[in-house]
C-alpha cells in the first residue's frame, strides 16, 4: 500500500510460474506501465533437480538415463552430445551404421521438437487450430522413435560405441512415409499460418534481435540464424557423420520472431532431407564398437563436445581424474543462453508481445532449470 | 586463422598460458591459463575477435577453484577455453561488463560453487531458493547417491 | 382451457409464457451451442470430439453443466463480495431481456416494440458493465486486465456496430424489428448493403469477445481474463451469457442482412433458426481459424478502419436514398 495522494505509476505483474504460456514452471516478474513492460526479470530455478550434481555421484553409463531429461523435446541430440564427449574421452570408435542411425534418430527428433514448438506458439498467439495438425503429425515420428528406441519421450538410446537396436525395414519404410506427408503438410501450415495477416502483425518487426547481441548474450541456434548468422554446429562445427550429407543453413533477415518461425519450418524442411540421404545411403555393419569396456574409466582429462540440438548448442564439458564416475560435468544448454537476453528485448512491448517473444526464443524450462 | 589472430591477441594481455589445443581429443582450439583477475581483459580480447561466451563455469578441486571459460565464434570453428585458478579464500572478476550473457552463467557459479564475483550487478541464486544455505558442487557437500 | 387462452391472451401472460419460453430456449440453446462449438472444433481440427455420451456425445454438454453444478462455488477472500457476486448475474439478465423483442417468424415474438433495435443494442451495452464489475472486484491483476481490455474493446466496437445497422434502418425508415424484415421482401439486405454485413460480423465477433478479438479473456496472456477467479455455476453464468449473446447478436445479423423468418416451403422459425445457427457457425469458423490480434492493433483497427467505413457506408446509403 502507498500513501494516498502519492501517485503511484508501475506495478508488478507475476507472469508464471504457473502460467499458460511459459511452457513450463517458468517465473517472469513484470514491471508494468499500463499494458507496457518496463522492466522484465525472468526467475529460473523451479525445476532444478541437479543434474551436474547427481553425474559426480554416478558412473559413466549410470548418468546416460538423465540425458534424456534434461530437454525433453530433444533428448536425443543430449544423448549425441554426452556420448560423444565420452567417447572422445575414451577413444572409443563408432561404427558408421551406428552414426547413420544416430543421424537418422536425432534428426527424426528435431523434428517432433520443431513441430511441437510451432503447435504450442501458434497456441500462445491464440491460433488453437495448428496446435494440433502439428500434433498429429508429431505423433508419426513418435511411434516411430519408439519402434527403435523403446520410448515416446525421454529417449535414452545411444549407448557409448554405438546404439542397442538396429533399425529395421518397417522402420525405414515408416520413415519415408513420413517425409512424404510432412513435404505434403507444408503447403497447409503456409497457408494456415504463414500467410495469415493477424499472424504477420504479431510477429514482424517484433522481438528483434540485432547481430551484435547475438554475440554478447551467446545465443545460438534458431535465435541467431533468425538474426542472420549462418551458425549450426552441423556445418561450423561437423560431427558425426553429418558432412556426408548435403543441406542447407537456412537464415532470416530481420532477426525478428516472423524470421525465427520461418528458420524453424524450413529447418524441418532440410532434416527431412538429411533424412532421406541417410536411409538412401545407410551402410550395413555392426551398430556396436567392438571392444566397449564394461567400466568406462577415462584417463584424467578434458572434454568439450557441442552437438546442434533443436534450440541451439549443447556443450558437453567433462573433467575426468581417471575414476569411474566423472570429476565434474557441466552441461552448456542452448535455452539458459538464449533467454537471457529477455530482459533486453522485452523492454517497452506489450504483455502480448511478451508472450510471442517469449514463445519465439523456444524455451524448456527443464532444460535451464536442470 | 582466428586460433592464430587469438593466440596473437591473448600473448599480449601476458597470461600464465596461451598455446594450441588439441582438437580431436578435447575440442579446443586455443588453450590458456589466466589469472581471475585478468578475465575481464580476455573476455575485452575475445570480445574484439569476435567471439561469444560459450560457458562459463568452475571446477572444485581439493586445492583451489578452477573457473573454465569457453569462447567459440560465429564466423570460424575457433573454440578457446581459458583456465582461472582461483584462490578458495578469494573472489573472483566478473566479465559481466563484457558479456552480459556471463550475468546468469556467474550467478549459476556463485550459487553452486559460492565463488564470489567481483563487479558482479546483481549476484543472487538463480537456480536454487534464495534462502538456500548451501553450495551443492563444491566437493564437500557430499550427498552421494547413496546417502542422499 | 378457456381460462388459459384467456390468460395467455393478455399482455402480462403473454410476457409470463415468453419468459419460460426464452429461459427454455437460452438453456438448450447454450448446451446446443457448446456441443456444436466442440463438434466444429474437433472436426476442423481432424479429430471426432466428444463422442461417449450420448449419439456423437450430443449429451455431453449436459453431463458437463450437472459437473459444473456440483462444483464448490469458491469466493477467494480478498474480493469485493457484494460485487463479486452481483456480476454473473448482471451479465446475464440483459442477455435475457434482449430476447423480449427478437421476432422468430412473423407471430412469434414476445414484445413487437417500435424501438426493439435500440433496446437489444442498449442491454448490449450492459453486459459490459457486468465484466468490468467481475474483474475489479476479483482483485486479480489479471482480471482487472481483461475486464479493462473488454470495457475498450466494447466501447471502441459499439459505435460502428451502430452505424452499421444504421445503413438497413434508413432503407425501412424503422426501428421496429418486424418492419426490417417485411422490408426485405424481394432481396435480403445483403444483397444491398454487402460491406454493412461484413462490418457487422465483424464488429460482432468483437462485441462477443470471440477470437480473434478474445483479448478480455485471452488465456495465452491473461490466464482467463476477468472470470479468473470464478468458479463452479458463477463461471458457467458468464459462459451461459458469452454464447446467448453470440445468438443474439446471429440473430440480429439475421434480421438485418438475412431476410428473417423469409425462406420457402419450411415454417418461419425453422428458417430462422436456421439462419442464425449458420452465422454462428461462420463465427465459430473464424475462432478455430485466426490467432488473436493484439490489443493496440485491434483498437487501432476499430477507430482508424472500420469506423470510416461505417460511416462511409452510411453516407452512401443515404446518399442512394435521395437520388432513388
Amino acid at each position: 500500500m502507498h500513501e494516498p495522494g502519492q501517485e503511484e505509476k508501475t506495478y508488478v505483474l507475476n507472469f508464471g510460474p504457473q502460467h499458460p504460456s511459459t511452457h513450463g514452471v517458468l517465473r517472469v516478474e513484470l514491471q508494468m506501465e499500463g499494458e507496457f513492460i518496463t522492466k522484465a526479470a525472468p526467475d529460473i530455478g523451479y525445476g532444478h533437480r541437479g543434474h551436474e550434481h547427481m553425474a559426480e555421484n554416478r558412473n559413466y553409463q549410470q548418468f546416460l538415463p538423465n540425458m534424456g531429461r534434461v530437454d525433453y523435446l530433444h533428448a536425443l541430440a543430449y544423448n549425441q552430445g554426452y556420448c560423444m564427449a565420452v567417447e572422445k574421452l575414451t577413444g572409443l570408435e563408432v561404427p558408421e551404421r551406428a552414426e547413420f542411425i544416430r543421424v537418422i534418430t536425432a534428426e527424426l527428433n528435431r523434428i517432433a521438437s520443431h513441430l511441437l514448438w510451432v503447435g504450442a506458439y501458434l497456441l500462445d498467439l491464440g491460433a488453437f487450430t495448428p496446435f494440433l495438425y502439428c500434433f498429429d503429425d508429431r505423433e508419426n515420428i513418435l511411434d516411430l522413435l519408439d519402434r527403435v528406441t523403446g520410448s515416446r519421450l525421454t529417449y535414452c538410446y545411444y549407448r557409448f560405441g554405438g546404439v542397442p537396436k538396429d533399425i529395421d525395414d518397417e522402420f525405414m519404410a515408416g520413415c519415408r512415409a513420413f517425409i512424404t506427408r510432412l513435404r505434403g503438410r507444408f503447403k497447409d501450415y503456409d497457408d494456415l499460418v504463414t500467410k495469415n495477416i493477424i499472424f504477420i502483425k504479431r510477429t514482424r518487426d517484433i522481438g528483434v534481435i540485432s547481430k551484435e547481441q547475438c554475440v554478447r548474450y551467446g545465443l545460438t541456434g534458431p535465435m541467431v540464424r533468425g538474426s542472420g548468422i549462418p551458425y549450426d554446429i552441423r556445418k561450423s562445427e561437423p560431427y558425426s557423420v553429418y558432412p556426408r550429407f548435403d543441406f542447407e543453413i537456412p537464415i532470416g533477415e530481420r532477426g525478428d520472431i516472423m524470421d525465427r518461425y520461418l528458420v524453424r519450418i524450413r529447418e524441418m524442411a532440410q532434416s527431412l532431407r538429411i533424412i532421406e540421404q541417410a536411409l538412401d545411403k545407410l551402410p550395413d555393419g555392426p551398430i556396436m564398437a567392438e571392444k566397449v569396456p564394461k567400466r568406462i574409466k577415462p584417463a584424467a582429462g578434458e572434454v568439450y563436445q557441442a552437438v546442434e540440438t533443436a534450440r541451439g548448442e549443447f556443450g558437453c564439458y567433462i573433467v575426468s581424474e581417471g575414476d569411474i564416475k566423472p570429476y565434474r560435468i557441466k552441461l552448456r544448454v542452448p535455452s539458459f543462453g538464449n533467454l537471457s537476453i529477455l530482459p533486453e528485448i522485452a523492454v517497452d512491448t506489450l504483455v502480448a508481445d511478451l508472450v510471442a517473444i517469449l514463445g519465439s526464443i523456444d524455451v524448456v524450462v527443464p532444460e535451464i532449470d536442470r | 586463422m582466428l586460433s592464430e589472430r587469438i593466440k596473437k591477441a591473448l600473448a599480449l594481455l601476458k597470461l600464465e598460458k596461451v598455446e594450441g589445443g588439441d582438437y580431436g581429443k578435447t575440442g579446443y582450439h586455443v588453450e590458456a591459463a589466466a589469472d581471475p583477475g585478468q578475465m575481464p581483459e580476455v573476455a575485452k580480447a575475445m570480445l574484439a575477435e569476435g567471439c561469444f561466451l560459450e560457458s562459463l563455469t568452475a571446477v572444485d578441486y581439493p586445492a583451489h577453484f578452477t573457473l573454465v571459460y569457453h569462447f567459440a565464434s560465429y564466423e570460424e570453428l575457433c573454440r578457446t577455453v581459458v583456465h582461472a585458478k582461483l584462490d578458495k579464500r578469494l573472489m573472483a572478476t566478473s566479465i559481466t561488463a563484457v558479456y552480459p550473457a556471463a550475468n546468469w552463467y556467474e550467478r549459476e557459479v556463485y550459487d553452486l560453487f559460492g565463488i564470489k564475483f567481483a563487479g558482479h550487478p546483481d549476484l543472487r541464486r538463480i537456480l536454487l531458493p534464495l534462502e538456500a544455505d548451501f553450495h551443492p558442487l563444491r566437493k564437500d557437500f557430499g550427498a552421494t547417491a547413496s546417502n542422499a | 382451457m378457456d381460462n388459459l387462452v384467456r390468460i395467455l391472451g393478455t399482455d402480462l401472460g403473454r410476457m409470463l409464457a415468453g419468459l419460460i419460453g426464452v429461459i427454455a430456449l437460452v438453456s438448450v440453446n447454450a448446451l446446443f451451442l457448446i456441443w456444436m462449438e466442440r463438434k466444429v472444433a474437433a472436426h476442423m481440427q481432424l479429430r471426432p470430439g466428444p463422442m461417449e455420451v450420448g449419439w456423437h456425445g450430443a449429451i455431453q454438454t449436459i453431463a458437463d453443466a450437472l459437473k459444473l453444478m456440483g462444483k464448490e462455488l469458491i469466493t477467494p477472500a480478498e474480493v469485493d463480495r457484494s460485487v463479486y457476486l452481483l456480476a454473473p448475474i448482471v451479465v446475464f439478465l440483459p442477455v435475457l431481456l434482449s430476447f423480449l423483442v427478437i421476432p422468430f417468424s412473423q407471430t412469434l415474438v414476445i414484445r413487437d416494440m417500435n424501438v426493439g433495435v435500440l433496446l437489444i443494442l442498449a442491454f448490449a451495452a450492459l453486459t459490459v458493465l457486468a465484466i468490468l464489475m467481475a474483474g475489479w472486484a476479483s482483485n486479480n491483476k489479471y482480471a482487472v486486465f481483461g475486464s479493462i481490455r473488454s470495457v475498450a474493446q466494447n466501447v471502441a466496437y459499439e459505435i460502428p456496430l451502430l452505424i452499421t445497422v444504421m445503413s438497413p434502418i434508413l432503407m425501412v425508415g424503422s426501428y421496429r424489428l418486424t418492419d426490417i424484415v417485411a422490408a426485405q421482401e424481394k432481396f435480403w439486405f445483403i444483397v444491398s448493403q454487402p460491406l454493412a454485413f461484413i462490418l457487422y460480423i465483424t464488429c460482432a465477433t468483437a462485441e462477443t469477445n470471440r477470437a480473434p478479438f478474445d483479448l478480455p479473456e485471452a488465456e495465452s496472456e491473461l490466464v482467463a481474463g476477468f472470470h479468473t477467479e470464478y468458479s463452479g455455476m458463477r463461471f458457467g453464468l458468464f459462459f451461459l451469457a458469452e454464447y446467448t449473446n453470440m445468438f443474439i447478436v446471429a440473430a440480429l445479423a439475421t434480421i438485418f442482412f438475412l431476410g428473417g423468418w423469409r425462406g420457402p416451403v419450411l415454417p418461419g422459425w425453422v428458417w430462422f433458426l436456421l439462419k442464425v445457427y449458420a452465422i454462428i457457425f461462420l463465427i465459430m469458423w473464424f475462432r478455430w481459424t485466426f490467432p488473436r490480434v493484439r490489443f493496440d492493433q485491434l483498437i487501432t483497427f476499430a477507430w482508424k478502419i472500420l469506423i470510416p467505413l461505417a460511416f462511409a457506408n452510411l453516407l452512401l446509403t443515404a446518399l442512394v436514398m435521395k437520388l432513388m
